[in-house]
């Protein structure tokens, strides 16, 4: 099957145009990480697959996705290439486009917005500029799929005819430098050498590498040296300028043919938005008003009634009804305690807070999608600076609010190596949806007055607390590096309910997914543990294997307030995925439902206990998922190691100091 | 010729000397095609010496204010 690249720069509706080609389900962003990693889907008509690149200004990467496309083009088998331009911002897209073109693969042009374009007085006469660009281009509207047949059509019939390959002339030193670079090489490749000459030149840090694995190093640096030298002498510019304002000379041209322009003196939207969003004053005001607004509806105002509607129906009609079906079946009384017990108390206790979190990545792709992720980064960057990062570095740690991997991974958009560690290390303090039902569990038990206060405390908590690390890790560890901010901010778009839905659905389905593998499985495993004992098995559950496991972290776990087996055995499943925590509760304290159990918990924690336990939940450790994703972004053992170890001391010295003092004054 | 610092929100001017401010930032403003000769419009400021916002043709983006001293630019 033929393979098609969609490429283009960020925030142009690439994916947007990827959901409409293909039906299938994929996350949509306005946020430049959103994609992170190449996505594969089929197109409709099934004649051909279609790879979603990340967005990216050039190829020459500077952050850790840009070297994704750079990667995709030098190693991976494909056939054309589908470039989506924004037409309200041709000379940038255009850019892009010509380095593409170079690559000589065929390339068909989707020409995106088109109607912001002509808003701003900017009209495009596309059989020019197709003229002008040697390949098919045509209008597309990738947020309602308008155009997306023609698209197809030309893809498919693009590949039969072959066309010379673009070439642009960049001066008679560079020519030379190029010449001799292809002469160095020597052999033939799939993509035309000469491309390869010229982003080596460029100084493509990833073909520096691509180049450096074949030719000497002594040839290679020569070359570059040798290049650098005639250029300077030549045209008294360094390689990398000449090389882009040859490009961009072409590019003009090509916009000077085919763009006709219009003075329109309008104030757009966005720029009233703005006016109020980014304001000097209200900016940060506003700014943690949506916050406390998200966290508000997603907790108390529409998420509790639903989750507690749930509760009920688990508890009560499902409970009754599986019983009553075992009955008739005539189970024993191992397969009734293994289903009631276990699976319904461990998986139900969990699958309570799917309204939840639905609610929060909801809100969550809300702000994605409608371009006010980009402006958090711009408002908070004065703080970030303060403690050493940069205000792209906020992304990540509000993503981390609805899962950790995620929020991780968005890491990739930030340019210096040392500022997207220290954002990987610092999201998992951030409070995600998963640890939401052991909160949700505790403050229902004993701060039934002040939930909404207690749960924003521990988020509030998690943010500080990062922020902290973070001055305290520039000031140590990771010193090296200054760090660096520029950010695009698009323009506002109302997000398409459809498209939320589905990035909300695609978010929240991870965690519907867990409970059926994951926590099922722990759940059968805990519930199994709790039953048997060395003594044999149904023992008292005091008696049982997980009593001895937890016992041993009982001492340790003492002196924060909660020296019980019980929340030894928790607090060790809970390394599998946070929530699990509560289905471990619910079966070790036999609970039926969310109220008993927390009726239950009173006598075994207290207020204070409860509180610090909380806290040890929010910090102690990345659950699994997280770690491996910590693993495979930084490629480090050590960088995973010390991830783990630095949360683990940090919740321990902060749960302790809570109890403690929190003893002291007579809590 | 001024620092771009030294411009009131609102104000348009184009861009004259860039080669003060640092590569990776130089290198991102040429990838959103703010070089010099650019034409741009100052929005906003962030307080307490936060970052800038510069519009340049409809496109919006964020630097820094030590980043933008450093951006020689001609008010129009």
């Amino acid at each position: 099957m033929m393979h098609v690249a969609l490429v283009g720069n960020p925030n142009t509706g690439k994916t947007s145009l990827f959901n409409q080609l293909t039906g299938t389900y994929e996350y949509v962003g306005n946020w430049s990480g959103v994609t992170v990693e190449k996505k594969v889907g089929v197109l409709r008509s099934k004649k051909a697959k279609m790879i979603d690149l990340p967005g990216v200004y050039s190829l020459h990467p500077m952050s850790r996705d840009e070297r994704v496309v750079t990667q995709f083009l030098l190693t991976e088998p494909f056939d054309e290439i589908l470039n989506i331009v924004d037409a309200s911002q041709l000379e940038r897209n255009l850019l892009l486009t010509v380095q593409l073109l170079e690559f000589g693969k065929p390339l068909t042009v989707a020409l995106n917005m088109v109607d912001v374009a002509e808003r701003r007085g900017i009209f495009i006469d596309q059989a020019k500029l197709a003229e002008a660009l040697r390949v098919p281009v045509v209008p597309v509207i990738a947020r309602t799929g308008k155009g997306c047949d023609r698209i197809e059509h030309t893809l498919l019939e693009k590949v039969l005819e072959q066309t010379e390959p673009f070439t642009l002339f960049y001066g008679e030193a560079m020519e030379r430098a190029i010449e001799r670079f292809i002469a160095a090489w020597g052999t033939e490749e799939q993509f035309p050498v000469r491309w390869l000459a010229i982003q080596f030149y460029e100084g493509n840090s990833y073909v520096r590498e691509y180049v450096a694995e074949k030719l000497p190093e002594a040839t290679w640096r020569s070359l570059y040296e040798q290049a650098e030298k005639e250029v300077q002498q030549a045209e008294q510019t360094p390689l990398d300028q000449l090389i882009y304002e040859r490009r961009r000379s072409f590019v003009r041209e090509v916009i000077e043919q085919s763009v006709q322009r219009q003075k329109i003196a309008r104030v757009t939207v966005t720029d009233r938005i703005d006016a109020v969003v980014t304001n000097k004053y209200v900016g940060i005001p506003l700014f943690l008003l949506a916050m406390y607004i998200l966290f508000q509806l997603t907790f108390d105002w529409l998420g509790a009634p639903l989750s507690d509607l749930l509760d009920a129906f688990f508890a009560g009609p499902l409970t009754d009804f599986v019983t009553a079906m075992l009955e008739a079946i005539g189970a024993s009384e191992f397969i009734r305690a293994l289903v009631v017990d276990g699976i319904i108390a461990g998986v139900g206790g969990v699958l309570v807070f799917v309204p939840q979190i639905f609610i929060l990545f909801f809100f969550i792709s809300f702000l994605e999608d409608s371009g006010y992720m980009a402006r958090v980064a711009l408002v908070m960057d004065r703080l970030m600076e303060a403690v050493g990062l940069n205000g792209k570095a906020f992304i990540p740690l509000i993503i981390g609010f609805g899962c950790n991997v995620p929020g991780v991974m968005a890491a990739r958009t930030i340019e210096q190596p040392r500022e997207r560690l220290m954002t990987m290390l610092l999201t998992p303090l951030m409070s995600c949806s998963a640890r939401l039902p052991v909160y949700a569990l505790f403050v229902g038990a004993f701060f039934a007055a002040h939930q909404a206060i207690i749960v924003l405390f521990l988020y509030v908590l998690g943010v500080s607390l990062a922020l902290i690390l973070a001055k305290l890790f520039s000031l140590t560890i990771l010193k090296e590096e200054a760090s660096v901010f520029v950010v695009e901010l698009p323009p506002y778009r109302m997000p398409q309910w459809q498209a939320l839905w589905r990035s909300t659905w695609d978010k929240g389905k991870g965690f519907v997914k867990k409970a059926g593998t994951f926590i099922f499985g722990g759940s059968v495993a805990i519930w199994l543990l709790s039953y048997v004992g060395p003594h044999g098995i149904n023992v008292n559950m005091d008696d049982s294997f997980l009593a001895m496991i937890g016992g041993v972290l009982a001492p340790l776990l003492a002196p924060l307030g909660f020296g019980t087996w019980q929340a030894g055995a928790a607090l060790l499943t809970g390394f599998l995925a946070k929530e699990v925590v509560v289905s471990t509760m619910n079966i070790i304290y036999h609970a039926p439902d969310v109220e008993s159990l927390q009726g239950l918990m009173a006598s075994h924690f207290t207020a204070l206990s409860a509180f610090s336990f909380m806290v040890f939940v929010l910090l102690y450790v990345p659950c699994l998922a997280t770690v491996a994703t910590i693993y495979k972004e930084t490629g480090s053992r050590k960088w995973t190691m010390f991830s783990m170890s630095y949360a683990l001391a940090l919740a321990y010295i902060v749960s302790l100091a809570i109890y403690q003092f929190g003893s002291l004054l007579g809590f | 010729m001024i620092a771009m610092t030294q411009l009131r929100v609102g104000e348009r001017a184009k861009i004259v000397d860039l080669s003060q401010v640092s590569n990776l930032v130089k290198r991102r403003l040429l990838d959103m095609g703010v070089t010099e000769g650019s034409e741009i419009c100052l929005k906003c400021t962030m307080p307490l010496g936060g970052p800038f916002m510069i519009e340049n043709y409809g496109q919006c983006v964020g630097i820094r204010r030590n980043e933008a001293k450093n951006i020689q630019v001609k008010p129009l």
